[in-house]
């Protein structure tokens, strides 16, 4: 793709510009704000990366890995607000799904360690991790509040925290997981996913795309299981105080 | 020894409220207590505090001399057995929540028991095969009092245990408290609008956060 066709390629965000205007939506300058903003980031990113690929340095790729998580830590951190140590918690949750499944990977040597393989790939289970964390976080605060009585009945007769609230932490787990399920259900039948797309545009054999479509699928299955995993485990403890009662 | 011994106890409410106010009073072992007073006396809130669920504002609650709060919470509300006044089930099955008390203390559901209990409920096996949304609201009661009982605590608290009950089931579920308070040596504290049939030689009285009478007799 020549750099005119992309230029060309905006008319799209005037068109819509152009119906927000004649149906007084008021989305034009946000259009416009956006579009600005995607290309300024993505070039940035594009030279960063470019960067980063050229130095080949496993610290420089590994300090780009950890402001990924950093940043998704932060995020998902937000969903947790209330919860003790929510932003710890991301961060070790997100950490934990992206060691355990990049190192499956390598060590399977689907990938390697190099940055134009690691950091991609990693985007993709961070960014996956951190929304199945902020689902935990959320399933936690919505059934602690909706099942609190279930939970101190169980305390009542004598269950430890974990114990009584072991189904919540169960429902959590899986509310988190569900997306990617059904998502790598209905993979190549609703969605040709973004990493498929991409290599197949950029001209890659279609068969190569789907291979990697589906180390992308497993790998996501095992990020947001460990990342949730985790998170519910820690977070639940932050329901309950030093007394085993539930905290307010 | 008295086994609970209540000193100067307050307990506020999450907005600052004041839900106990200055209770204090003694439970021997093996006595019969009737938590009595009008509704929003703070009985209820007593229970938790002595099931631990709740902790005092102020002032010392004692179990067996020590404090409550040098107990493992766990351990203590095994001993502390409270049943509550609305009966929550959440087993998909009664039978799991007859059989939770052995999941918590590892051991195998003894069945036998559990067939004993229900028979002495007047409830037939079969409801162990029933969803607790199938339950009247009777029936429901009598299965969370023998979800308590399996605990084996040596101390129970009864919430209003018999309020959904007719007079054959009232008759049915005191007969069985008192057989186990009996067999067991159990000391049982019971909240009840329903003096005749608990018939307490003891009582203590509560309104509006305070103890208004504490002794031997009726009110």
């Amino acid at each position: 793709m020549s750099n005119w066709s992309l230029f060309l390629s905006f008319s799209l965000v005037i068109l819509a510009m152009l119906v927000s205007k004649k149906e007084k939506l008021f989305l034009e300058k946000d259009l416009l704000v956006g579009s600005i903003r995607a290309v300024v980031q993505l070039v940035a990113v594009g030279y960063i990366l470019k960067f980063i690929f050229a130095q080949n340095n496993f610290w420089f790729t590994t300090a780009l890995l950890l402001v990924m998580v950093l940043n998704a830590a932060y995020i998902a951190g937000k969903r947790g607000e209330g919860i003790k140590n929510s932003h710890l918690i991301s961060f070790g949750a997100i950490v934990m799904g992206l060691s355990v499944t990049l190192g499956a990977l390598i060590a399977f040597r689907a990938i390697s360690y190099k940055p134009s393989q690691a950091i991609p790939v990693s985007g993709m289970i961070v960014g996956n991790a951190m929304v199945a964390v902020g689902l935990v976080f959320r399933s936690l605060k919505q059934t602690f509040r909706d099942r609190r009585e279930e939970v101190e009945v169980k305390l009542s007769l004598g269950a430890p925290p974990r114990e009584a609230a072991f189904s919540l932490i169960r429902e959590s787990i899986k509310t988190a997981m569900l997306p990617t399920v059904d998502q790598m259900k209905t993979l190549g039948i609703v969605q040709l996913p973004g990493m498929m797309t991409g290599l197949i545009l950029a001209g890659a054999n279609p068969l190569l795309a789907i291979k990697y479509q589906i180390m992308v699928a497993f790998m996501l299955a095992g990020a947001v299981t460990v990342a949730a995993y985790v998170a519910s485990y820690f977070a639940y403890r932050g329901f309950f105080n030093e007394d085993f009662q539930i905290v307010s | 020894m008295s086994i609970i011994v209540v000193d100067n106890v307050k307990l506020n409410g999450r907005d600052g409220k004041v839900i106990l106010d200055g209770i204090t009073f003694t439970v021997e072992e093996g006595d019969f207590l009737g938590v009595l007073g009008p509704s929003g006396a703070g009985k209820s809130s007593l229970f938790k505090l002595l099931n631990r669920l709740l902790s005092p504002t102020s002032g010392e609650i004692y179990y067996r001399g020590k404090n409550l709060k040098e107990y493992d919470p766990v351990k203590l509300r095994r001993e502390i057995g409270y049943v509550w006044q609305k009966p929550y089930l959440f087993g998909q099955k009664v039978l799991e929540d007859l059989t939770y008390p052995f999941r918590l203390s590892q051991e195998k559901p003894d069945m036998e028991l559990i067939y004993k209990y229900l028979a002495q409920a007047n409830l037939k096996e079969e409801i162990l095969a029933k969803k607790p949304t199938e339950l009247s609201g009777g029936e429901a009661q009598r299965i969370s009092l023998i979800r308590t009982l399996l605990v084996k605590p040596r101390v129970l608290l009864l919430d209003e245990v018999t309020s959904a009950l007719d007079t054959e089931n009232t008759r049915a579920i005191l007969d069985l408290i008192l057989r186990e308070k009996e067999e067991k040596n159990l000391t049982v504290l019971a909240i009840t609008h329903n003096l005749e049939a608990f018939n307490f030689k003891k009582v203590l009285y509560l309104n509006a956060g305070q103890v208004k009478y504490f002794g031997e007799g009726k009110i």
